[in-house]
């Protein structure tokens, strides 16, 4: 039985302007002691499913339509409010992308690990444990830094403190939603090194939220890619970088930058992330792609198995490219939607 | 001559404390820095937050004092220019933000945000050419005369930036300082705004100083590369040359820690310990010492001048080859 187990999960949010449909018929599951990413742009309903893992987003506004989360075999979704405290950093942690926001400015980083401590391992709450928490996770003279402030440290600092917070209570799943995007590329590397090590000294499972493609190689056992609140693409992590299936993962992957590449001409993918409350009909992937075929506006593609352990949502994954990869000299966007 | 030559420059900010806001100490953001931008050519400034990238790009353009150094566009030095004729000069040069939305008025329509710029610099006769103008410039940016009367709030993140971009453009300057253009951006729209700006410099010929953290963007879009590390360049180059073969230690790591997508080519990794010290007391010899992997005992004392290690590339490491 895996870890944590989602299935066909429906996430609307309801706001002034109408419902938005953020996560639609999203299944994903994580076994212990795996690393998984979930990849995609802003907007496409990542956090939304990471936050849905222990529930965390109120509802009102958002709206469960269907679909069941089931960690450790118990459905998250259908939990009582006392048993949801009871897997929020018990079971489940999170490490989030704005370590300054996530932390209380006015405690010391010390005493913030320790309530940590206090309600999980009630047992462990002293000093000491604090430190070998703060020395766990890289923090170098951690009898004082333990009683620093929140602004007398560093942003590379204050996420490994996030991440000391989250693995007091000996979580089973660590879910790091975009840890590293406020962060410098050297600063980058000491985190997901530091979570790498962390896995296999803890024994825990990781999901890996991310927009930036490079850094599944360097940590991800399976990779699902989103678009629009859907799951595009799924597969383990190194069979998908050295060949992506989807049209999307394709042009997602031709569009970063390669460091060592030289001046050549960027592959860009012409239009933008559509609006979530003005989705087109059809692949939802189908304005911007370049496969698309007559059909792929109409019809909206399951996501199928296209070879053992690899799943995509695109019945021409297999066919040739009408053209290749679209490079137009001036990309033409959509017109942008009016808000009222 | 040089399109823009930058000598010497420095800024300090004073950290000032008390009543009478007394100086104490200051920040040395761009300390001691030299180089230059040809016509029609892209340098690229790299270098992680806190660096002093931003306030270098700014005081080019004289929208930061600079605390001592001298600052020549085509020739003719800016440094001590004020008024009117500073105003005239800064038709020549404009700035592109890193914040699309931060940097548009949200009570403007475009139409305005880009005829302002035509109207203080008198570029328009009148109302039809302003429009054609306005209409030209959109069309430049990859939008279309429809966006004119809008909001900016009406943009996505890529939109925005073209909007900017526009504005930018509505002087014809001959210096486009790109102050992080496309970090706030995702990676398939990224790439549309790098070609754009690509295609504008090949259709209009005019010179971008490009200010980004990620390497591999830079290394896309600049034939020349500056690194700079606590206020100071550690390395001028070569685009190509700084990322096949980086002198400097720091340029070393910056490179090995950019995530590579394809899992064949992996590199070596080079994490640096710690973080980048704080430019108000900037440790003393070589500022990288701390943190570099290979520093010896003179690193701490004596500061490196940057030095030729090959025609064309310069660094500033006592061990360089």
């Amino acid at each position: 039985m895996p870890l944590l187990e989602i299935k066909d999960l429906t996430l609307e949010f309801r706001t002034d302007s109408g419902t938005v449909r953020a996560v639609e018929g999203l299944s994903l599951a994580i076994d212990a002691g795996e690393t998984v990413c979930l990849v995609g742009e802003s907007g496409c309903g990542k956090s939304a499913t990471a936050l849905s893992i222990a529930r965390l987003l109120p509802s009102p506004p958002a709206n469960y339509l269907s679909g069941e989360v089931f960690l450790n075999g118990r459905d998250v979704l259908r939990m009582s409010k006392a048993e949801l405290r009871a897997i929020r950093g018990g079971v489940v942690s999170y490490v989030f992308q704005e370590p300054g926001a996530s932390l209380n400015p006015v405690f010391r980083v010390g005493s913030q690990i320790k309530e940590s401590l206090k309600l999980h391992r009630p047992e462990t709450a002293t000093n000491d444990e604090v430190i070998r928490l703060l020395k766990l996770v890289g923090i170098p003279a951690p009898e004082s830094r333990r009683r620093d402030y929140p602004h007398q440290m560093s942003g590379g600092m204050l996420q490994r403190i996030m991440i000391a917070m989250a693995i007091a209570s000996h979580p089973k799943l660590l879910i790091a939603d975009e840890p590293t995007t406020a962060l410098d590329v050297t600063i980058q590397a000491q985190i997901i090194e530091l979570l790498r090590e962390l896995k296999q000294r803890l024994d825990m499972s990781i999901l890996l939220i991310t927009h930036n493609i490079g850094i599944v190689s360097d940590i991800a056992d399976r990779v699902f890619v989103m678009y629009a609140g859907q799951i595009v693409e799924s597969a383990p992590a190194i069979e998908m970088l050295k060949r992506p299936l989807h049209p999307y993962t394709q042009a997602l992957m031709a569009s970063v930058p390669k460091l060592g590449a030289g001046a050549q001409r960027l592959t860009a993918i012409p239009g933008a992330v559509p609006n979530p409350s003005a989705l087109p009909g059809g692949c939802r992937f189908h304005p911007r792609c370049f496969k698309a075929q007559s059909d792929c506006s109409v019809s909206a593609p399951e996501l199928r198995e296209a070879e053992s352990n690899r799943l995509v949502r695109c019945p021409y994954w297999n066919s040739n490219p009408k053209s290749e990869i679209r490079n137009p000299k001036s990309p033409s966007e959509p017109a942008p939607s009016s808000k009222p | 001559m040089s399109l823009l030559q930058v000598q010497n420059l420095k800024v300090h900010f004073p950290v000032q404390h008390g009543v009478f806001g007394r100086a104490h100490a200051f920040v040395k953001a761009v300390d001691d820095v030299s180089f230059a931008v040809e016509a029609n050519e892209t340098v690229g400034l790299v270098g992680e937050s806190g660096c002093g990238k931003t306030t270098l790009g700014r005081a080019c353009l004289r929208l930061l004092e600079p605390t001592s150094g001298r600052i020549d566009f085509e020739g003719e030095e800016i440094t001590g220019l004020n008024g009117a004729k500073l105003r005239l000069l800064r038709r020549k040069f404009q700035m592109v933000f890193q914040d699309p939305c931060g940097s548009l008025d949200p009570r403007m329509t475009i139409e305005q945000i880009i005829g302002e710029a035509l109207d203080i610099h008198k570029l328009a006769d009148n109302a039809g050419a302003r429009q054609r103008r306005i209409e030209g410039l959109l069309q430049a940016a990859g939008l279309n005369a429809g966006h004119a009367p809008r909001y900016p709030h009406e943009f996505s993140g890529g939109q925005r930036q073209r909007i900017g971009i526009a504005r930018a453009l509505a002087v014809e300057p001959e210096l486009i300082v790109c102050d992080e253009p496309v970090s706030a951006l995702d990676v398939s729209v990224q790439a549309q705004i790098i070609n754009l700006l690509q295609d504008l410099q090949h259709e209009r010929g005019m010179a971008y100083l490009f200010i980004a953290h990620d390497l591999a963007v830079v290394e896309h879009i600049a034939r020349r590369v500056l690194v700079m590390y606590l206020g100071k360049v550690v390395e001028i180059g070569e685009a190509k040359a700084v990322v096949r073969s980086p002198r400097h230690p720091y340029t070393q790591a910056l490179i090995s820690a950019v995530p590579v997508v394809d899992p064949d080519a992996k590199r070596p990794r080079i994490i640096l310990p710690g973080d980048v010290p704080s430019p108000i007391n900037p440790p003393g010899g070589c500022p990288f010492h701390p943190r570099c992997p290979i520093a010896e005992t003179r690193c701490r004392t004596e500061v490196p001048l940057l030095r030729e290690a090959a025609p064309g590339h310069w660094a500033a490491c006592h061990l360089a080859r």
